[in-house]
């Protein structure tokens, strides 16, 4: 751990990375307990404001202050992109670790799963699964987690698959214990590094995918603050109010960004030998 | 050679019909029942009969299923339920403006990457591979659609060199290739940097070949080292996933479409799913997954043509 401690320290884009992640999380939390300013507090006298000591990000077409609502924003994010990367997790890692432990059939059915739902624009079947569910933040979640689904598989089996062929799994195969207690007990803690990499990376893409959604206002639906949708607010006001439209975007891309940065510098830290497990 | 393609043709077949089953499901079935999704739950009983009537959802669920496919096979996908005229004819006319905003994209994207991946591979592990490195890491996390507002900010707000959005149509071609400047730009600024990304690692293997140590050692300059050399061996992945990129920037249109107001088929999914028009949308999303197959089965073509060695291994 002081080993990694020590070489993480040496990494620049790991370090930039975890500082924008602790912004982020750190600005969700106290958004928790304080912001500027109501988020909801309508001041019509105040509207399309430019920066100023009192709304230092200046105030939207509802006279709201900016920073609270990016603020509380940053809860939405994190809030959405948590709960696809878990469920994408969940499923697709007991999904990838079974076809690996079972190969055959479940393998190859799982396999040519994944192929299909890759075979669609992962941004058109959200947008389907909005549509038909209805707009808002859970089935956003979603129609993300849908898609996370398959990268973990894809990528815990073939991790798995290469922790099947090594020696000591053989030695435990030997000694009678079963492909689920070999899974649970072998085979996932050694895969781990690779999962929390790919984690990481899902949930920049997550947090990109529900911009995305919420901009075309298939996410979170008001009063509840979202970045996405705070920029297509914006796009409506910006001959009168073109700073509107950059901050919702900055802090998008300072989130996502910070978190590739990390996901990468992670991959670095705990296996130099991974590379190019991008997926999706 | 012939045998990979159609293996691959075949595989792209099953996946095309597994979509269809796919896409009825999530957008038939899923639902309950259709035409309280079309009409919302206000909608009064023999009005929603009527509709039921209209588009068949009174039948049983394989016949739906079957007329559907019928259809796609002759082209005659049905009316759209809001335009009331005919689902191909609305698309074909949709298609001329995003097939278009798709192909600069890409264009674009090669254009700028390939050099950026080859600069970066020659620099390596010095200023300029940083320097393009942070940039692709720039440009994988940007959303692409607040570029494209950052873009109006920039050109048609404060410079007005642009406009910030609508489509003149093709009767004006210089004024509609302008109107599409901005969202192809906005489009392939993710496909930029993972191109590079690509092209940069790609250069990287190739450049560590002995034939590009024998070029060296002949005394080839440095460009044709680069260019002729190791450039030519490393397009092969490049372009596998040039192509599949391809694919995705036909869907990333959705939203770029919506941030410039352009009449495309991705304007039509969006406005498709405010009005409800369920006709509309699975064509259209079976349309895209067609696309997305086509272009990889291209990819696996030209992926044949270059490197030799996939016809064995398929």
């Amino acid at each position: 751990m002081n080993g990694f401690l020590a070489r993480a320290s040496r990494h620049v884009g790991f370090e930039i990375g975890a500082v924008l992640l602790l912004l982020l999380v750190g600005t969700a939390l106290a958004s928790l307990f304080w912001t500027p300013h109501p988020i909801d507090a309508l001041n019509m006298r105040a509207k399309l404001m430019p920066s100023s000591a009192a709304y230092p990000l200046g105030t939207d077409h509802l006279g709201r202050d900016v920073l609270s609502r990016i603020m509380v924003g940053a809860q939405t994010s994190i809030t959405v992109g948590l709960i696809a990367v878990a469920i994408g997790l969940t499923i697709g890692v007991a999904l990838g670790a079974w076809a690996a432990a079972r190969g055959g059939w479940v393998d190859e059915a799982l396999s040519r799963t994944s192929d299909l739902i890759f075979a669609f624009p992962a941004v058109l079947i959200a947008i389907l699964i909005t549509s038909v569910l209805g707009a808002s933040a859970q089935n956003a979640i979603l129609a993300i987690a849908i898609f996370n689904i398959p990268v973990f598989a894809r990528v815990t089996r073939g991790a798995a698959l290469a922790m099947w062929s090594r020696d000591f799994i053989r030695a435990a195969t030997a000694m009678g214990q079963g492909p689920l207690g070999i899974t649970l007990r072998h085979v996932l803690p050694n895969i781990a590094s690779v999962l929390i990499v790919q984690a990481t990376i899902q949930f920049a893409v997550a947090i990109l995918a529900e911009a995305g959604l919420s901009y075309l206002g298939l996410g979170a639906q008001p009063p509840v603050p979202s970045w996405g949708r705070m920029l297509r607010d914006a796009q409506t006001y910006i001959f009168q109010a073109p700073e509107l439209a950059v901050w919702p975007g900055l802090a998008i891309a300072l989130a996502v960004l910070g978190l590739n940065m990390l996901g990468d510098g992670l991959r670095d830290l705990l296996d130099p030998r991974l590379r190019l497990l991008r997926v999706g | 050679m012939i045998e990979f393609l159609s293996r691959r043709l075949a595989g792209a077949l099953v996946t095309l019909a597994l979509a269809t089953v796919v896409v009825f499901a999530v957008v038939e079935v899923l639902p309950g029942d259709p035409a309280l999704v079309m009409l919302g739950t206000d909608a009064r009983p023999d009005t929603l009969a009527a509709i039921r009537t209209k588009y068949g959802f009174d039948q049983p669920l394989l016949t739906r299923y079957l007329q559907w496919i019928g259809g796609l096979l002759t082209f005659n996908l049905g009316n759209s339920h809001a335009y009331g005229t005919s689902v191909s004819k609305l698309i074909g006319d949709r298609l001329v403006v995003t097939l278009p905003l798709g192909a600069m994209a890409l264009f674009w994207a090669t254009l700028v990457a390939i050099p950026l991946g080859v600069f970066a591979a020659w620099k390596h592990r010095r200023p300029g591979d940083w320097g393009v490195m942070g940039f692709t890491q720039i440009g994988i996390s940007v959303p692409n659609f607040w570029f494209g507002i950052v873009l109006v900010l920039a050109f048609a707000v404060t410079w007005q060199w642009f406009p910030a959005g609508g489509f003149p149509g093709w009767q004006e071609p210089v004024k509609s290739v302008h109107a599409l400047i901005l969202p192809a730009l906005s489009l392939s600024l993710g496909e930029i940097a993972i191109l590079t990304r690509v092209t940069r690692s790609a250069m990287l293997d190739t450049l560590r070949e002995d034939y590009v140590r024998t070029a060296r050692a002949k005394g080839a300059t440095e460009s044709t080292v680069l260019f002729k050399h190791a450039l030519r061996n490393a397009l092969i992945p490049v372009t596998t996933v040039a192509g599949l990129i391809a694919g995705f920037l036909v869907a990333g249109a959705v939203i770029i479409e919506s941030v410039f107001r352009l009449p495309g088929v991705g304007q039509l999914v969006y406005d498709s799913i405010n009005n409800r028009d369920l006709v509309v949308i699975k064509n259209v999303v079976i349309l895209f997954t067609i696309l997305v197959l086509t272009v990889n089965l291209l990819v696996d073509l030209a992926y044949a043509l270059l490197d030799p060695r996939p016809r064995v291994r398929a």
